[in-house]
């Protein structure tokens, strides 16, 4: 590739992770919350180390979207000691959080998992077109 | 999730204090008859609340995930205005142009309008879980 092509290569792909990216946070929330029971700032570490640092929360954007699930019944929490300071609000998965998040990897995940597709994301070669 | 919550009181409050000012501004320039400063008062007004109401509504959204289709704010402002206006003339504060008929009218038509803008909510309303927008649970 060009210069120019390499340019433009990351500038598409930034867009299309920008594009990919939304809509992803309940996912890593989720996956975060089945590991274990987590506050905040440790859901937030653990969502930036899951993702390799592809994604990255706010701590006001988890506060508002955990406060939103638990409304919805699908997180619920306990107090755990704090780090040197007040109680913590320790998140976890209800039965319907746990029940929706293996419906949701069932239906749209695990088929990236499964040939042919698998195979064609392992691939790095493109099939030529005579 | 609440339904009063602290940005829609510090409307209801912003909105008390300009109508306040409002009315009292636009008695003062209606006896003066200065017509052209009864329009500028007016417009600056109508865009303060507008201001206000966009400013708060943005940050309750943010704040609270309650999908009202914007009615919440509506009605405070029918309330509010409507209050203040009330016991502008109760208490004679008004000018010799100003009638208490024109409040009445206004509240009429705008109740008209009230029960539109909630009928609005009723039927959206079915695109929420829990009181939450289907579009705004899953970011």
């Amino acid at each position: 590739m060009s210069n120019e092509e390499i340019k433009m290569h990351d500038e598409l792909l930034g867009a299309w992770e920008e594009t990919y990216k939304k809509g992803q946070l309940t996912l890593w929330i989720f996956l975060s919350l089945k590991e274990g029971p987590k506050y905040v700032q440790g859901l937030q570490e653990s969502i930036h180390s899951f993702s390799k640092g592809t994604i990255s929360a706010e701590e006001q954007s988890l506060y508002r979207t955990l406060r939103k699930f638990y409304h919805l019944k699908m997180v619920d929490y306990s107090a755990g000691k704090g780090h040197k300071g007040p109680d913590r609000k320790y998140y976890h998965l209800t039965e319907l959080g746990a029940s929706l998040l293996q419906s949701f990897v069932e239906r749209n995940i695990l088929l990236f998992f499964q040939d042919p597709l698998r195979e064609l994301l392992l691939n790095s070669s493109q099939t030529k077109i005579d | 999730m609440k339904i009063i919550t602290r940005n829609l009181l510090l409307f209801a409050l912003l909105l008390f204090v300009y109508t306040i000012l409002f009315r009292f501004g636009l008695g003062q320039l209606l006896t003066a008859e200065k017509w052209l400063w009864v329009i500028i008062i007016s417009v600056t007004y109508g865009a303060m609340i507008f201001v206000t109401a966009w400013t708060t509504g943005k940050r309750d959204g943010m704040e609270n995930f309650l999908f009202d289709a914007g009615f919440r704010w509506n009605l405070t402002t029918f309330l509010v205005w409507g209050i203040a206006s009330e016991a502008w003339f109760l208490l004679d504060l008004h000018s010799q142009y100003e009638t208490i008929r024109v409040v009445h009218i206004t509240l009429l038509i705008w109740s008209g309008f009230l029960i539109l803008h909630f009928l609005l909510f009723l039927i959206l309303r079915r695109r929420t879980i829990k009181g939450v927008h289907k579009t705004d649970i899953f970011e």
